[in-house]
């Protein structure tokens, strides 16, 4: 299942999603930039990891290796550019594009410790006991954030790193570097999803740029 | 901090600019359960560049907004 926005011919972006709790809290954000990039010519595809969404694999069957050949595989044949939403940056990495946007791209480490930051403070109002030491140990898939998750894929995910970016963005806020700064807020973290156009806007101008230059 | 709590939480700036070292957080602001602690947490470790160990969090530096500062202090210095 994927979404499809913008004209059938000339640049095409494939939208690597944030993933587990992210991508719903990105969702529309998401859609935005899509729109904000189909209204400057250019089309985009959002597709499903397998286990996410309405993907037919069960989540707690997923790989890390299955969510890369997935996204390898669903890169269209004319010349496509990734741009990575959050921990998507960490599944674009076999895929054959021209080139790779990064937004605000975490470690795997980064994502699990959010993962396990936010079951042990379940714990505090009463969720059941988690050991963060279970990852490492064999044993049936556990669940975070409302998502079961097979213990191969945590512990592949604590050592993933992001793909090499040619563009990297990052909030204002956010200490680590980037080709660019913008202001927003971290739509990704709230406790109350919420979107932000003029963020989504500035992110669509500012991926319509990069990939004209690309093509120059 | 303020701009942290407000914008993780969604709380006017007004609101968060009336905040005090007294001002009570876990379990007196109804904004901050536990799951919204995790996402205030994770945004420090970004903002500061610091990182913050699961047996580092315990009831007291959420208490209120002294301690949560104080903590944060005390992380970006080190």
């Amino acid at each position: 299942m994927r979404l499809c926005l913008g004209p059938s011919s000339g640049p095409v972006v494939l939208i690597a999603p944030a993933l587990f709790e992210e991508a719903n809290r990105l969702r529309a954000f998401t859609v935005a930039v899509m729109r904000g990039l189909a209204e400057r010519g250019i089309a985009s595809i959002l597709p499903d990891l397998p286990g996410t969404n309405e993907s037919l694999i069960a989540t707690e069957d997923a790989t890390l290796v299955d969510w890369r050949a997935a996204f390898a595989a669903a890169v269209p044949s004319r010349p496509a550019h990734v741009v990575a939403i959050r921990g998507g940056a960490l599944v674009d990495t076999d895929a054959e594009v021209v080139g790779r946007y990064h937004l605000s791209p975490p470690t795997g480490a980064d994502i699990v410790r959010d993962l396990v930051r936010t079951r042990l403070a379940g714990m505090r109002e009463g969720g059941g006991a988690f050991d963060p030491a279970d990852i490492d140990r064999p044993g049936p898939p556990i669940t975070l954030s409302g998502n079961v998750i097979a213990r191969d894929l945590l512990v592949a995910l604590k050592k993933a790193a992001p793909s090499v970016a040619d563009r990297t963005i990052r909030l204002e806020s956010d200490t680590r570097d980037a080709d660019r700064k913008v202001v927003g807020r971290p739509l990704w973290r709230l406790s109350e999803p919420d979107t932000d156009v003029m963020l989504a806007e500035t992110i669509a101008e500012d991926i319509a740029l990069w990939i004209a230059q690309c093509a120059a | 901090m303020r701009s942290v709590l407000a914008d993780i939480l969604g709380l006017s700036e007004a609101r968060v600019a009336a905040f005090t070292p007294e001002t009570p957080l876990f379990g007196a602001l109804p904004e901050l359960d536990s799951m919204a602690v995790a996402s205030v947490l994770t945004e420090l470790e970004d903002r500061l560049g610091i990182l913050i160990e699961d047996d580092e969090v315990d009831g007291e530096m959420l208490e209120t907004f002294g301690a949560l500062v104080t903590f944060a202090t005390s992380k970006a210095l080190v």
